[in-house]
């Protein structure tokens, strides 16, 4: 580490190297840890731990040196690497395909980067303290690394190809966390289907790459960021190359209607969701939006996808959330609801604002699900309508929930208000009401959702329940505790915009030839009305635990259940596909009957359970040729004859 | 210095006995074989050195082609460690050996999975010695369409195959074995009489009455006749791929055969049908198959999607993996019709790739079979508590088989995709969603055998003995490390597609 401090520190006018040798680092040092503890510590839960988390530190920490060069001479550098190429070129002949490996430096990288690998240091920190010897914890630890190896990857990449290539190990990762507890049929279901969902993305992503290679004999992003305008491929090429990459980020980042595996994310152990949810999979499509912006910005129908897509997801998310009754997958709809706006606002031309969404959500999704790990382990439940009354219980826990939930509605001063006025401030500058007053509704009914699972779950009366002692609740403490209030700390501060120039959030990750939005007061004021509005509402309206109105139950079980999305899902894999599968079997034993016919007369006439058995070797060999002598005499002959025939 | 700058580059090959090398790989197993004969077996001492001496065999085989490929780069164009002896000439055949690129590295390939497959065989309790003699004369067999450079060798080393292969599927296998058997050898031989038909009619044809590849290579033919020779050739090696209508041999094999003849069967026996085609059907007549493409790829996309549906289905776990396999010669096929040089690297990739691949879910199927007392995936589940490295391997292998990026399949299929695309763009998309089904299948399949709650007669399985995981890793590694470097063999499989492309041929 000294050593990175060391090579990294400028000389004299800035090496230009360096940024990006800080970023290789970061991006191997949790693959090493990940190696060290698979071959040595696997067997020391103290060991490995420790080696995780001392990498792990040790990439934040390069992270943070990235940002502060970026911040003082922002360039985009990429450095190549020699592994995965396909052809070395030393062939003579000029390979016409050669893929090439490496890691890039630029404020947008650099943003990301910050957010997987401090998030993933704080999300270890609280795995320390939560997860339990029976978990596996070394299993864990490995897990995690992988995960944000995979996502730093994903951060880094220089090439569709790349990206391609990580999006493939997000989806493992993926995978891994949501089925960790693997004894449990929801857990694994989930994982599959999250992996299916994600591996479809990936193969649209794979069509979409050919495609690009196609039109384009070139899969550098930042090669092809001045090409996309040149005119080599028309309006229609553009937009199904637009689509096709939108497909692969729309799955992974929970689009409507890819959306289905989110929910189910919330079977991951609670910091394997915080990861997730904030700085995973789930951002790894925005972020290959952003990062693709240019393929985007060429075409204006792309533009147009994102925005409605984005904006359906963000209303459909919020509006799902609002009747869970679980409290993980409430917070997961929020999640939902927060990609969407975040594709929103890309599709807007909020460039900027959208990233600094990104960032400024991270926080305050990961203390959310990290907060809900310790009040469902103490609680022993997970259900809404089973808890309540935790705030003189856990009062750590409850602050520390505030702060997440006034951070994700988007309640001043706290980290997202300053992204979604953004948003806002964008959509008001392009005079679009449509913009306005999606962007409005979500915000106020995303309060209102967070603010619901933060009045049911932690004011009122605890539910009694059988066999359940609320006194023996505890609230969090030790390292769990600790995670908690350092995540609490950007949760509070990191979108506060207090300068204008390089170091605003906004101004930092900028996108050629579109203009930055300044927060008009107007923006302003309605995010914060609609945030504390929102908050008030649900404060008001989830104070009891009423009845529900009967009448609308129908619509609470739509709602809950996602409009019945994933019901239909399975319905397409087992209705439509295994009756397929079984008509292909019938065919298959009536083909194979007749085969069978040919195999079973050649058989009759070799009558071979009699001699089988009891041939020796020698005699083997020599039947063996000879059996092959005859044969090619004998079709010699016949081939001849046919031969004769032909000529 | 890179990893790849250090493998040192030769421009012709060094060794000081070239023309021995290549004899040597393909005659060494044969020779064992006869060795075999003079070995007593009464007593198990006597089948361990049986064992043993296969196994040495099998690493002499592997040797030879490491140091082979380790002094080969091909940067001439032509063949490299040649061998040109008079053999039939009146007849006009000659013992004409060599290799390309493509060649040496399916040398390769089959140098691995039958040592790993004589490795894996140490559950063969009798009739040893007629195993291991069986199973050499069968590597003789591979090895031997590899090297020839002449169509009547490469006809009677193909026809050297069958009976071995048919003895190994009715002696050492399941209980329908002789069923399997027979049918895969009635199907066998109707291809290779094809086989053989095409190369006589190419024999007397031929302004030269000879049998050499090379010679023929530069003779022209009527569009017609060249047409139905490509065709012939096609068909022949397409029993073999297999495709679709002419697979169930293959999926029964799996099914009935014991496990290290399955993974010769799936990772090697099958390639040589999409080696024929690339080195016959693309090589030799590539303006005739230029013709036929179109029922090619219609013949590869059905292969891929039929393979992929009735997966799905499929709750034996030996005739899931043969599905699998046969989804990935699907694809192989595609990449081979594309007949751009990114395709056919992709297709060669693909080949050994799934090879491999295929070799290790064999392997891995074969011991979770055994230890769970049944190969229907309905009965099993919840595995994973007891066989934690069967797990890993498991995923990792399934992942591999899907695509997955670092692992060996990843870039043959990227590549197949982006070759193939551009000529074919209805297909190559349909060929995706196929593969995709067969990812989601794998997945699941993993899913119901090691997740989820355990089933009760399941609670005293044992994991993987040391050289079952040794076999698995060994397998793994070459795995990853064509996954992460396929530029060690891609540079010159490569530069042979390119000639091979650029050399035409009717």
């Amino acid at each position: 580490m000294i050593l990175t401090l060391l090579a990294a520190a400028p000389k004299g006018p800035l090496d230009t190297w360096s940024p990006t040798l800080l970023t290789l680092f970061a991006l191997l040092l949790p693959l090493i840890a990940l190696l060290i503890i698979l071959a040595f510590t696997v067997d020391s839960r103290r060991m490995s731990a420790a080696i995780s988390v001392i990498f792990t530190l040790a990439a934040v920490v390069c992270a943070i040196l990235v940002v502060a060069i970026e911040i003082a001479h922002p360039l985009h550098l990429e450095r190549n690497g020699t592994f995965l190429q396909l052809f070395t070129g030393q062939t003579g002949v000029a390979s016409e395909f050669v893929l090439q490996w490496g890691v890039l430096a630029d404020p947008l990288a650099a943003v990301m980067l910050t957010v997987v690998t401090l998030t993933s240091l704080l999300v270890q920190v609280y795995a320390l303290g939560f997860i339990r010897r029976e978990d596996g914890p070394v299993r864990f630890f490995c897990v995690l690394l992988f995960a944000t190896f995979a996502m730093t990857g994903v951060a880094l990449s220089t090439s569709y190809f790349e990206m391609l290539f990580f999006f493939g190990l997000v989806t493992l990762s993926t995978y891994l966390m949501i089925g960790y507890w693997w004894q449990r049929e929801e857990a694994v279901a989930a994982a599959s289907r999250a992996f299916i969902i994600s591996a479809a993305g990936d193969l649209a992503l794979l069509g979409g790459v050919a495609y690009i290679f196609f039109r384009f004999s070139e899969l550098n992003f930042q090669t092809l960021a001045s090409q996309y305008t040149g005119g080599k491929v028309g309006a229609n090429g553009l937009f199904i190359m637009s689509v096709l990459v939108f497909l692969g980020a729309a799955a992974k980042s929970a689009q409507f209607p890819l959306h289905a595996w989110l929910p189910g994310s919330a079977q991951a152990p609670a910091p394997a969701a915080a990861l997730l949810h904030s700085a995973g999979a789930a951002l790894c499509g925005v972020y290959l939006v952003a990062r693709a912006y240019a393929l985007f910005h060429a075409s204006p129908r792309g533009l147009a996808l994102l925005a409605i897509v984005g904006g359906l997801t963000a209303v459909l998310g919020v509006l799902w959330a609002l009747f869970q009754e679980n409290l993980k997958r409430a917070i997961a709809y929020t999640t939902m609801s927060e990609l969407g706006l975040m594709v929103l606002a890309l599709g807007l031309g909020a460039y900027g604002a959208s990233i600094f969404e990104v960032f400024a959500h991270a926080w305050p999704k990961a203390l959310l699900f990290l907060a809900a790990g310790v009040t469902i382990r103490e609680l022993r439940t997970e259900r809404l309508a089973e808890m309540g009354g935790l705030w003189r219980r856990m009062p750590l826990t409850g602050w520390v929930m505030i702060i997440a939930v006034a951070a994700g509605a988007g309640i001043p001063p706290f980290s997202t208000f300053w992204s979604k006025d953004a948003i806002l401030s964008k959509a008001l500058a392009l005079r679009s009401p449509l913009a306005v007053i999606a962007i409005t509704a979500v915000t106020f009914l995303g309060a209102m959702a967070l603010v619901r699972i933060f009045r049911l779950a932690f004011t009122g009366e605890t539910v009694r329940r059988r066999r359940f002692e609320p006194e023996r609740i505890r609230d969090a403490s030790g390292r769990v505790a600790i995670a908690m209030v350092i995540l609490a700390i950007p949760c509070t501060v990191a979108g506060i915009r207090g300068f204008r120039g390089r170091t605003d959030p906004i101004a930092f990750v900028t996108f050629p030839g579109l203009t930055l939005s300044n927060s008009h007061f107007a923006a302003a004021a309605l995010t914060a009305a609609a945030a504390v509005l929102g908050a008030v509402v649900a404060w008001a309206i989830y104070a009891r635990r009423a009845r529900p109105v009967s009448a609308l139950e129908p619509i609470r079980r739509t709602m809950g259940e996602g409009l019945f999305i994933e019901r239909a899902y399975q319905f397409g894999a087992t209705g439509l596909l295994l009756p397929a599968s079984r008509a292909a079997g019938w065919i298959e034993q009536r083909v194979d009957g007749t085969i069978d016919l040919v195999g079973d007369s050649v058989a009759f006439l070799g009558q071979p359970r009699r001699w089988l058995p009891d041939v020796r070797a020698g005699q083997l060999l020599v039947g063996l040729f000879a059996a092959v002598a005859a044969l090619a005499i004998a079709t010699i002959v016949l081939a001849g004859r046919v031969i004769g025939r032909v000529g | 210095m890179t990893l790849l700058e250090a493998i040192p580059q030769a421009t012709t090959p060094t060794v000081q006995l070239p023309t021995l090398l290549l004899s040597g790989m393909v005659w060494v197993p044969a020779l064992a074989a006869i060795g075999l004969l003079f070995f007593p077996t009464r007593t198990d001492a006597h089948r361990e050195r049986i064992r043993s001496f296969a196994i040495g065999t099998a690493a002499l085989v592997l040797a030879l082609a490491v140091v082979m490929w380790y002094g080969f780069r091909d940067q001439s164009g032509t063949f490299a460690y040649e061998e040109t002896r008079p053999w039939l000439p009146a007849a006009g055949s000659s013992y004409h050996l060599g290799v390309d690129g493509v060649s040496m590295a399916m040398l390769l390939l089959s140098a691995f999975l039958f040592l790993f497959a004589v490795l894996a065989s140490g559950r063969v309790r009798e009739q040893v010695k007629e195993y291991f003699i069986l199973l050499l004369i069968l590597e003789t067999g591979v090895n031997g369409v590899f090297a020839s450079l002449d169509y009547l060798l490469f006809f009677l080393f193909w026809q050297l195959q069958a009976v071995p292969m048919f003895l190994l599927i009715a002696r050492f296998g399941g209980a329908r074995r002789l069923s399997a058997a027979w049918k895969f050898l009635a199907i066998d031989l109707a291809g290779s009489g094809l086989l053989l038909l095409a190369i006589l009619i190419l024999y007397f044809k031929a302004p030269a009455r000879t049998f050499d590849m090379v010679t023929l290579h530069d003779a022209t033919l009527p569009v017609a006749l060249a047409t139905l020779i490509a065709w012939l050739f096609f068909i022949a090696f397409a029993v073999r791929l297999p495709v679709f209508p002419f697979h169930t041999w293959f999926i029964d094999a799996q099914a009935e055969a014991s496990a290290p003849v399955v993974m010769i069967l799936a990772g090697l026996f099958v390639k040589l049908g999409g080696y024929g085609i690339i080195r016959v059907d693309v090589g030799e007549f590539q303006a005739a198959f230029h013709k036929i493409v179109g029922a090619v790829v219609v013949i590869a996309v059905i292969t891929v999607l039929w393979s992929a549906v009735a997966a799905l289905a499929q709750d034996n776990l030996r005739r899931l993996l043969g599905y699998v396999v046969m989804s990935h010669m699907g694809l192989v096929l595609l990449g081979a019709a594309a007949a751009v040089p990114l395709a056919i690297n992709g297709a060669v990739l693909m080949m050994l790739a799934d090879g491999l691949t295929a070799g290790l879910l064999v392997l891995l199927a074969a011991a979770t079979v055994e230890r769970a007392n049944t190969s229907s995936i309905r009965a099993m589940g919840g595995m994973a508590g007891r066989m934690s490295r069967s797990t890993i391997l498991w995923m990792l292998a399934a992942l591999a088989a899907a695509g997955f990026p670092g692992l060996a399949g990843f870039v043959g299929q990227l590549l197949i995709v982006l070759g193939a695309y551009p000529g074919h763009r209805l297909a190559t998309p349909l060929a995706l969603l196929g593969v995709l089904a067969v990812a989601g299948v794998l997945i699941w399949t993993i899913q119901r055998i090691f997740f989820g709650p355990a089933a009760e007669q399941h609670g005293r399985v044992r994991d993987l003995g040391t050289l079952e995981l040794a076999n698995g890793v060994g397998l793994l590694s070459l795995i990853v490390l064509l996954g992460v470097l396929p530029a060690i063999l891609m540079d010159s499989v490569n530069f042979s597609v390119l000639t091979m492309l650029s050399r035409g041929g009717g």
